[in-house]
């Protein structure tokens, strides 16, 4: 069963999406296998809003190493910092952008606007469009988040059954809008500690605020470092969906039985029926 | 697109984003850049309020020596007393009365003193406890008229200035400080007098003060004119 909202294509006049799962929803549908045939795995406005992200993230990143650059440390002056291990040692400049602290800082704050209001556009939709479905946690997802990791390690042969995602992936895609937002908090605290001095002292102030900036950003890099590696190890097939929509089942990871650099190839006349879709 | 068009694609932009490391970005980004600024710049004017406070507790601890040195000249600016008479502070432009103050007359003025931070641009922090006299009482007894809507900050390290919105300079915690840390302060923090407060970043703050000048138009900074941003609060 899908749970995907999609808008059902040429329903009837006013019907303004959000009706699958609705009770006689489907009476209004043409069939249910072409209409899923028609409809991408990715809206397009989702797809849009991840490769906005990409690009916003890439500079927020990247010019934020800039930043750091000027002083990789978080004592403030005359005292000592507990949890930094690598005071002093800046990060290499070929992850910097901006060439120097002015230049960086003036990309850090233009770029913030694109990912704030890139990721209001993307979290609005998701919600009012009906994603949310596919990645809010539920009962079960740590069973299944244990399932994929035995299967990963070749402790179960077969893989796991899953919706649009799997287990681990959802927690990922749902952890990703979150320390999205923490990154604006902390960013926001660090910015104007006094003029917002509640939010940074709720944060245990500037020097701390400054840290949980930093560390959000590390949870943001890794999160999307292992998405990138499992999309080529995994599923390089949704590359495609993530740009023109399309994707056919029949490459899907659980049809593949796919592991991390280790799946059955696919078959190559595929069902159609399915769903699959080529663009 | 077929699988060869993907790897060009894709090869390409790998290649792109790497010749972007370590840049300082395309030229033609500049205008767009200096855009956000200005609209930063209008949110921050928006969000701030004389009322706001930065607030150390009373006991932290003070950075004291840590607290780093910095000037733009080749060497430490000293005010030469044999060359350049007695050190004054001028106080001019938008006033009805242009004030010309000695060390002595300002330290007679009404003193404030006030343990708070120090944001550098650079993102280190550090605290003292200074003393001085509130830019609001310099405004006050100089008679600033209406058209003022700047400050400028002045000084004899080289070419060194930088302007301020006038909500910012009249803040009651932006001060003309000439004490740090219960002493005289030092050659290394700006002596005789420098302007302090914790609501602007470091670099906004001129050290080696000698002259503030209220002014209907902005008249930029040596770092804001050097691709800082000219607001520069906190």
């Amino acid at each position: 069963m899908t749970t995907t909202s999609g808008q059902s294509l040429g329903g009837a006049k006013g019907d303004v999406g959000f009706t699958a799962g609705v009770p006689g929803a489907s009476e209004r549908e043409p069939p249910a296998a072409a209409a899923r045939a028609r409809r991408p795995r990715h809206h397009w406005v989702v797809r849009v809003t991840h490769w906005v992200n990409f690009v916003a993230l890439g500079l927020m990143v990247t010019t934020g190493l800039r930043i750091f650059n000027a002083f990789p440390a978080f004592a403030r002056k005359g005292e000592s910092f507990c949890c930094y291990p690598f005071a002093g040692k800046p990060i290499p400049n070929v992850l910097t952008f901006g060439g120097w602290l002015a230049g960086a800082r003036n990309y850090h704050f233009a770029a913030m606007w694109l990912l704030f209001v890139n990721g209001l556009v993307y979290v609005t939709f998701i919600y009012l469009h009906g994603e949310w479905r596919d990645l809010v946690p539920r009962r079960g997802d740590v069973r299944d988040s244990w399932e994929m990791v035995k299967f990963y390690l070749f402790a179960r042969p077969e893989h796991p059954h899953q919706g649009k995602h799997n287990a681990l992936q959802k927690s990922a895609y749902f952890a990703m809008p979150i320390f999205g937002a923490l990154a604006v908090v902390t960013g926001i605290a660090i910015w104007k500690p006094v003029q917002l001095a509640p939010l940074t002292n709720l944060l245990g102030g500037y020097v701390w605020a400054r840290y949980w900036h930093f560390l959000v950003m590390l949870c943001l890099v890794v999160l999307t470092v292992v998405h990138v590696i499992m999309v080529f190890a995994v599923d390089p097939y949704s590359i495609r969906s993530m740009i023109t929509g399309g994707y056919n089942e029949a490459k899907s990871p659980e049809a593949r039985n796919a592991r991390p650099f280790f799946w059955r190839r696919p078959m190559r006349a595929a069902p159609r029926s399915d769903g699959g879709i080529d663009t | 697109m077929n699988r060869r068009r993907f790897v060009t694609l894709g090869a390409s932009s790998i290649a792109a984003a790497l010749g972007g490391c370590d840049s300082f970005g395309p030229k033609r980004a500049g205008s767009l850049l200096r855009f956000a600024e200005r609209k930063n710049e209008g949110l921050e004017r928006w969000l701030f309020t004389s009322g706001s406070r930065n607030r150390v507790a009373a006991d932290a601890r003070l950075s004291g020596r840590a607290f780093p040195r910095y000037f733009v000249s080749d060497t430490m600016p000293v005010w030469n007393e044999a060359q350049r008479g007695v050190w004054r502070l001028e106080v001019g432009g938008a006033v009805r009365n242009r004030l010309s103050l000695t060390l002595d007359d300002l330290m007679k003025m009404r003193s404030t003193t006030q343990k708070v931070d120090h944001f550098c641009v650079e993102g280190w922090t550090a605290r003292a406890e200074w003393t001085g006299v509130r830019m609001s009482e310099l405004a006050r007894a100089a008679g600033v008229t209406a058209d003022a809507q700047y400050v400028d900050f002045l000084s004899f390290d080289s070419d060194y200035h930088e302007s301020w919105d006038i909500d910012s300079a009249l803040h009651p915690q932006t001060l003309v400080a000439y004490g740090f840390d219960r002493a005289m302060l030092g050659p290394g923090h700006g002596a005789p007098a420098r302007v302090h407060s914790p609501i602007k970043l470091g670099y906004k703050n001129t050290k080696y003060l000698t002259r503030i000048l209220f002014m209907p138009t902005r008249s930029g900074g040596y770092w804001s004119d050097r691709g800082y941003e000219w607001y520069g609060g906190v």
